[in-house]
């Protein structure tokens, strides 16, 4: 089954709906619209939903987040031990993956706050689209350009190049 | 010819008419060409009975492609439905699993990780754990890189062992020097 919205993630701000003032002794229609609605289809899918809630509280079990233990990097093995390359990569792909929802999730952060905002949001969400930009911005840099063949020997390269050029631009600067 | 009856004759007499002026009216008005006629429409219809003239439609046989269409949906739901009810029947009565913090001293077996109950029986009864499957990897790795080793070692004993001649490969077979016959040698003059 897909993966249920975390309803407190983005928790929308109360609203600020005044109260309703009647000028007319019409009943409203939405009311008589919204029952209907209410016993026609929130009460028997409510009523089914709950009935299987019952049944699978029977006997409850619970999976958990596995944690995995860190391992030398790539750049702390020897040369030739390929062992150490195995376990290196793997660790590699995992944070790649980690990495890959963080951005994920700071752009989600972003979509609900346009959401929430609707036509302030230019002004209002400044802070997420900055995160977002530095967020996406580290991930280019660390794992962008790679390829599909990238692994955590390329990463590690490109990391080599980052960092000289970096040096470069220190000593340009510096003269 | 008197089996015909009046019907019979008068169609085709028209028939045949049609078809005489169809040749010379084709040049003229094409759409009146001799076309294809239904059935039901080369002899004029006589509302006798309730259900129409009686038809034998002329048309491709179906009888292949509804064979096949029952037998694909036959096989299709034969194991289909059992699979669907067991799954409706796991999704309904056992159900998904909820994500928990790892409580404290506390490790979790493999299957433990995943979360709908299907997953975590093929996990727990068909699959190696992943601690498993990941020693064999390394171990396939530890065994080739032995190998390279190996052979990398054996390239360098072959290249030495032929550059220096003093080792116990590349030995090659000589005659014996007392079998040597010297004497056409021995003058200088011959």
């Amino acid at each position: 089954m897909p993966e249920d919205r975390d309803w407190e993630a983005y928790k929308v701000p109360p609203t600020r709906t005044p109260a309703v003032e009647r000028t007319t002794s019409l009943p409203n229609p939405v009311t008589f619209f919204q029952t209907v609605f209410g016993y026609v289809v929130e009460a028997p899918v409510t009523f089914v939903r709950e009935w299987i809630e019952r049944q699978q509280a029977k006997n409850k079990f619970y999976y958990y987040h596995q944690k995995f233990r860190r391992v030398p990097d790539l750049s702390e093995c020897l040369e030739g031990d390929y062992l150490c390359f195995y376990e290196a990569e793997a660790q590699w792909r995992r944070d790649r993956m980690v990495d890959q929802e963080i951005v994920e999730i700071i752009r989600e952060r972003l979509g609900a706050c346009k959401q929430r905002e609707g036509p302030n949001q230019f002004q209002n969400c400044a802070k997420e689209m900055e995160q977002l930009a530095q967020v996406t911005k580290a991930y280019q840099d660390r794992y962008g350009d790679l390829g599909v063949h990238g692994n955590a020997r390329t990463c590690l390269m490109k990391q080599k190049h980052r960092m000289m050029e970096e040096r470069k631009a220190q000593e340009n600067a510096s003269q | 010819m008197a089996a015909m009856s009046l019907l019979l004759r008068t169609a085709a007499a028209w028939g045949a008419r049609r078809a005489a002026s169809g040749a010379a009216g084709a040049a003229r008005l094409p759409w009146l060409a001799g076309a294809a006629r239904l059935p039901g429409t080369v002899a004029p219809l006589r509302h006798s009975s309730d259900h129409g003239k009686r038809m034998f439609i002329i048309k491709a046989t179906s009888f292949y492609d509804t064979r096949f269409l029952n037998l694909l949906r036959f096989y299709i739901f034969l194991t289909g439905i059992p699979a669907a009810l067991f799954i409706t029947y796991v999704n309904i009565f056992i159900g998904e699993a909820e994500l928990a913090e790892i409580p404290e001293g506390y490790v979790p077996e493999y299957w433990e990780y995943y979360k709908h109950p299907i997953s975590r029986w093929i996990a727990r009864y068909l699959l190696d754990p992943p601690e498993k499957d990941y020693e064999k990897d390394l171990a396939l790795l530890d065994v080739e890189a032995r190998k390279t080793e190996m052979r990398l070692m054996e390239l360098e004993a072959r290249r030495l062992m032929r550059h220096r001649g003093d080792g116990p490969w590349y030995h090659y077979e000589t005659p014996d020097k007392n079998l040597v016959d010297n004497s056409m040698k021995s003058t200088p003059d011959n």
